[in-house]
């Protein structure tokens, strides 16, 4: 028999404080697609997602009405295309994204991840063709995102992916910047990147998962954010220990759902149970913030002095209790600080609380690293790689993932403001200070060899 | 080993368990299950419990009443008959919950619907205390959904009758509730 309060709670979970399952996504893996001929790729990649995803939606549609629960995203990610096409040249890889783009709008997915390299410790022939082929493939598809891994905590910071990827992200804003380079916000470059993220843009299928797999993302920052309402308003003398607490019941409930719903989607596609990624991850939507936690807990907003504590307080024990919820927790699994998704980041952005050093600090403590963040239209290729170079190092030597989404938004300045619509929101430009100081450094290339944390064995 | 069930009604009191299970003890009845509910002031008690050949049920009810008339305690008495029990089909556990203004017709109103349904309460909980709190005022039923029924045409109509009853109703899994709330 269930208690009354048992059920009100859950059911104020749900309707109130936007509890979901923020994504499903479907990894397939491609290698078995792999072939000399291009054209032929393709064709098996088509052929294979088909099949694998064609009932994707409608299974989660029928889980979500079951259960009463919104599974807001279906989403499809594939193992790296560097790998599973390297015989591919940039413009058959351009292809390789059209064909990923019609594959995902034929079976209704929002997103297919896995336009991606792994390149930490050096280039494939495959490698360099999928990076240069980047920026024409995000702007010539809807659905492709795209990642980079470029450092690991067991390889080091390979420095000339880093300064790739600074131009490569100019000529992906380039290409899209009628759309305030939106091509960018689908292009992420990671240090330590795990196999097995939901998320996009950072989505693909590594190459140790299963054929396919079910990976799930639940999110949840409004019901976080007012269960500590509720706490604070029934005690008012709550320490920031019984505030860990409340979270880290908070995160446990959310994984419990997410993990029964992404179950009951492998269950009914016949795929195996991958991991539940819990994390933090806002959306443009008031009450449906991350920004707005940190006003629950007595900041005036995020970004001010505190703001660094704060967060590593919520990213601790939103792991805690997504841990003890279930064994099979994965991806990236803390809290995100994307600054166009949320409404209450990119106001303190624009308030001038949070600068990219704010940022960055807070990326030691998060789960992922500067997010969603418009700088000027004529921030180099030199001082993009820069920003992305020292995230990177912080992912390396404290051996976690940090990445960079930025988006040198062409034709606008400081204090404009960048619009990309829909989930990705829009986002003040903030300033870099001392940009166009680093060309020299970056110019040196090579691999900044791994740490001493990397000898383990 | 036959079966009596037996439920006793009244003011809610201390021993009112504790007069009913002598009773039973002493005539050579071994309870199986026991449940009981207080709504407001009134108590209600269920028991299942076997009873051996040479037990005569009559003189059983008769010293019941012995025992409960000086408490102002109702007791009704009666053979559990194995024939005809209703069997339960493959089914789904849910929960149905509704909030919003009382008025007479809500407890009738749904639960018509999910008899039109061959939906079977195994539990309900309801109050109705007026004003605005919605606590105050909801119906929790825990039901089994039988999987021959057409979920979608279900949801509908019991949205459709939460309208017009006014009320603000869901519709659940139950599993949701067992895995937020249970470790």
């Amino acid at each position: 028999m269930l208690t009354q309060i048992e059920v009100l709670s859950t059911l104020e979970m749900l309707k109130n404080e936007h509890l979901d399952v923020r994504t499903v996504t479907l990894g397939i893996s491609l290698f078995d697609c792999a072939s000399d001929e291009p054209a032929r790729f393709i064709d098996r990649m088509t052929s294979k997602i088909a099949a694998l995803a064609r009932n994707l939606v409608k299974v989660c549609d029928e889980v979500a009405v079951r259960y009463g629960i919104p599974i807001v995203n279906k989403r499809i990610a594939v193992s790296p295309i560097a790998v599973a096409a390297c015989s591919c040249a940039p413009d058959r890889m351009v292809e390789v994204a059209r064909a990923m783009d019609r594959a995902a709008k034929a079976v209704g997915v929002d997103f297919i991840g896995g336009f991606s390299a792994l390149v930490q410790k050096g280039f494939t022939r495959g490698d360099h063709a999928l990076i240069e082929a980047i920026p024409e493939a995000l702007s010539a598809t809807e659905r492709v995102c795209s990642s980079v891994n470029v450092a690991s905590t067991r390889a080091g910071i390979n420095m000339d992916a880093v300064y790739l990827m600074g131009k490569t992200i100019k000529k992906a804003a380039e290409l899209t910047r009628e759309r305030d380079g939106i091509g960018c916000a689908k292009l992420c470059v990671f240090a330590n990147i795990p196999e097995d993220v939901p998320f996009m843009a950072g989505a693909f299928l590594g190459v140790g998962e299963p054929d396919s797999v079910i990976n799930v993302g639940v999110s949840g920052p409004g019901v976080v954010k007012k269960a500590l309402d509720r706490a604070r308003q029934a005690n008012p003398r709550l320490d920031l220990g019984q505030i860990s607490e409340i979270i880290k019941h908070t995160a446990f409930k959310v994984t419990k759902v997410g993990e029964l719903i992404g179950r009951r989607v492998a269950d009914a596609l016949g795929v195996p149970f991958g991991v539940v990624d819990l994390s933090l991850a806002p959306t443009p939507n008031v009450g449906d913030s991350v920004g707005e936690i940190f006003q629950s807990l007595g900041l005036s907003s995020i970004g001010v002095p505190g703001t660094t504590a704060a967060l590593a307080l919520i990213n601790d024990a939103v792991k805690k209790g997504g841990a003890f919820a279930s064994s099979y927790v994965g991806g990236l699994s803390g809290a995100f600080i994307p600054v166009s998704e949320d409404l209450n980041i990119a106001e303190s952005a624009r308030r001038g609380f949070l600068s990219i050093e704010k940022l960055e600090a807070m990326t030691s403590v998060c789960s992922v690293g500067l997010d969603m963040i418009a700088l000027a239209g004529d921030t180099s290729a030199e001082t993009l790689a820069a920003i992305i170079a020292d995230e990177m190092a912080i992912g390396v030597i404290n051996k976690k993932t940090t990445a960079a989404r930025l988006i040198p938004v062409p034709g606008k300045k400081v204090g404009d403001k960048a619009y990309f619509g829909g989930l990705l929101g829009e986002a003040p430009i903030i300033p870099v200070p001392g940009a166009d100081s680093s060309a020299e450094f970056i110019s040196l290339g090579g691999r900044i060899p791994a740490p001493t944390q990397s000898l383990t064995n | 080993m036959k079966k009596i069930i037996i439920s006793v009604l009244g003011h809610d009191r201390p021993g009112i368990i504790a007069a009913v299970s002598e009773v039973l003890f002493r005539n050579g009845c071994n309870i199986e299950d026991v449940s009981q509910s207080i709504l407001q002031t009134e108590f209600a008690g269920v028991f299942i419990a076997s009873y051996p050949a040479t037990l005569n049920t009559d003189e059983l009810r008769g010293r019941l009443s012995e025992a409960l008339d000086p408490m102002r305690l109702s007791v009704l008495l009666c053979e559990v008959d194995p024939a005809g029990v209703w069997e339960t089909p493959p089914s789904e556990p849910f929960v149905i919950t509704t909030m919003g203004p009382d008025r007479p017709g809500l407890v009738a109103g749904i639960t018509e619907l999910l008899a039109r349904f061959g939906v079977n309460i195994s539990n309900l909980k309801a109050v109705f205390r007026g004003g605005d709190n919605p606590h105050q005022n909801t119906m929790i039923y825990e039901v089994d959904i039988p999987l021959d029924v057409d979920q979608n045409l279900f949801r509908e109509a019991l949205y459709e009758r939460g309208r017009q009853l006014g009320l603000d109703v869901s519709h659940q899994h139950r599993e949701i509730f067992e895995a937020i709330h249970r470790v």
